[in-house]
């Protein structure tokens, strides 16, 4: 009863969701994520990336990744619910596409993994913590999944703007230095970028480690820094046709948290221009308080790593 | 001799005077000379770049002494007070009373609009072809304001209304429906309906200022429409961009860690 009204609360109810789709079984294949798109990625065809009337990369428009159901960044085996099916990795270059925690860190998502509360598997525990999007929180780079981007670009700027609880980025594309103090600590972090050839750079730093990678406890530090590559190209598509599609990767090196840095890549698609309306997320959330505390979820303030020499 | 030269430094004082009156007209002035702004690559008159007024309305758009944390400032209103319908003066009163927990910005929730364009924040505008963005600071509100096109048909309520915009002359003009009861106007119990309609102009003076006029009209709260009037003006650093204020999610750990 509690998971249901909390599920409920945060909206995840399974058996009659709202805008979620009910697969067939039988007919749904894994979804793709990254191996498949590296498998599409076999048959690149040149392109011209189009410049804007000032001459920068041009990636103006609305573009998407595919149908994300769960956001795990990590392959899901089996189907966890009628609306969950099971999906591919998004890591590229761990071996075994998952991500490379030190061993402390995988012990932390374990345990907040126990206490989701989902009642899906291995959350059996007590109430720990919600996802931090059930607070209306998204981040780097959960935002690329998170709803279709309609991009903007003023001289020296690109401007992403996303429905989903009003959020946007504004990536200065001149190569500017970081130059804000680490203290400064952002949900969103800080974002600088460069023209790389026709490609976008984007040095994200300034992270606060309170936002999860997806709704699965995959996170990190606050020491955390990001590097995300945007880049134009086009694919053959198997009926023939073409299709321009961004390859979009991100780059997480958190040496406190991880053994390695490793990457995500993943295309975003163009999407039909649609309006952006409203999203007022915590003014619909006004009862998610009373829930949380109800249920005994606590915040997730992020975590910080052991210290380096602990074993002292 | 000296009588020219005398006629002459009049001639000079009068015409630097009238130029430094024309740059920031004043509400209640008439309208400055026309300034003719760049044009963005689609054609636009450029009014890109990141604004913030610099004024008190955030507290009060009336007319108001000091308070403790609360500076004293003239309002924006023109021609005076709000003219409020007797029920609703009684109601914005009330609000004034209880504004430490009625007012909605206390709990971190959308300001609406104008308000948003006053809140002591900074934003930015961005225009394309098919529309323009205000990017606010203030709880990353944005709000994406269509050209060339209707507004949907209602009932809608929105936080922050629904937007449509047109150029007239220079002018960005931006009219506005679709809105909750749920926002005030300042920390001052100032409010409005469901039936809000508001008619923003933000028209360039020169190069780091525009004036912010927006008509507010809203039949079951006032006995007619009335006019604020304000300038906005072009944050100068260097280093200057928009950083973040997360209000919802302080207030949230606030709450759920004490």
């Amino acid at each position: 009863m509690v998971v249901l009204v909390v599920a409920a609360l945060a909206g995840w109810l399974p058996a009659r969701p709202s805008g979620q789709i009910i697969y067939d079984r039988g007919a749904t294949v894994r979804q793709p994520r990254a191996p498949a798109w590296l498998r599409e990625k076999l048959n690149m065809r040149p392109m011209t990336t189009p410049r804007t009337p000032w001459g920068e990369p041009d990636f103006r428009g609305s573009w998407g990744t595919e149908e994300v159901t769960s956001d795990s960044i990590e392959r899901i085996e089996d189907w966890l619910d009628p609306a969950t099916p099971p999906t591919e990795t998004f890591i590229v270059d761990t071996v075994d596409g998952k991500v490379p925690y030190q061993p402390w860190a995988a012990a932390e998502r374990t345990k907040m993994r126990m206490g989701l509360s989902r009642g899906w598997p291995g959350e059996a525990g007590p109430p720990m913590h919600m996802d931090p999007q059930s607070y209306c929180v998204t981040g780097i780079p959960r935002i690329t999944w998170r709803d279709p981007w309609l991009v903007q670009q003023s001289p020296g700027y690109v401007h992403v703007n996303i429905g989903w609880g009003h959020y946007y980025r504004t990536i200065p594309t001149d190569g500017r230095r970081i130059d804000l103090d680490p203290s400064v600590k952002l949900w969103m972090g800080l974002s600088r970028g460069r023209w790389d050839g026709d490609s976008l750079v984007v040095e994200v730093s300034n992270l606060n480690g309170k936002v999860w990678f997806d709704s699965y406890a995959n996170f990190h530090s606050d020491r955390a820094t990001m590097t995300e590559r945007w880049t134009q190209v086009r694919t053959e598509q198997p009926d023939g046709t073409d299709r321009v599609s961004i390859d979009w990767s991100v780059r997480v090196d958190d040496p406190s948290v991880f053994t390695q840095p490793w990457t995500m890549n993943l295309p975003l698609r163009r999407k039909t221009p649609e309006e952006i309306w409203e999203h007022a997320c915590h003014e619909g959330n006004e009862r998610l308080l009373e829930g949380v505390k109800t249920h005994g979820f606590r915040w997730f303030g992020g975590i910080a790593p052991p210290p380096a020499d602990a074993t002292r | 001799m000296a009588h020219r030269a005398g006629w002459l430094v009049v001639l000079i004082a009068v015409a630097a005077g009238g130029v430094v009156a024309m740059s920031v007209p004043a509400a209640g002035q008439a309208a400055a000379p026309a300034f003719t702004p760049r044009r963005t690559w689609d054609g636009q008159p450029d009014l890109q770049g990141i604004w913030q007024t610099a004024n008190t309305a955030a507290w009060n758009i009336e007319d108001h002494h000091g308070e403790l944390g609360v500076p004293a400032g003239r309002g924006v209103v023109i021609g005076g007070d709000l003219p409020y319908q007797p029920w609703a003066l009684a109601r914005r009163n009330e609000h004034r009373v209880h504004r430490r927990t009625a007012d909605p910005e206390s709990k971190c929730l959308l300001p609406g609009v104008p308000r948003a364009t006053y809140m002591p924040f900074p934003f930015r505008i961005v225009q394309s072809a098919t529309q323009i963005t205000m990017f606010y600071e203030y709880a990353h509100a944005t709000r994406n304001i269509f050209l060339n096109s209707e507004h949907p048909k209602g009932p809608i309520e929105w936080w922050m209304g629904d937007s449509r915009g047109r150029w007239e002359g220079n002018s960005l003009v931006v009219d506005v429906v679709h809105f909750t009861d749920r926002t005030w106007l300042d920390r001052s119990g100032n409010f409005h309906s469901d039936a809000l309609h508001v008619v923003e102009r933000y028209t360039p003076t020169d190069a780091t200022h525009l004036m912010y006029e927006a008509r507010i009209e809203d039949p079951k709260v006032f006995t007619r429409p009335w006019t604020m009037r304000m300038p906005l003006y072009k944050r100068q650093e260097a280093n200057m961009e928009l950083l973040e204020y997360e209000c919802a999610l302080y207030l949230l750990e606030a709450e759920l860690t004490k």
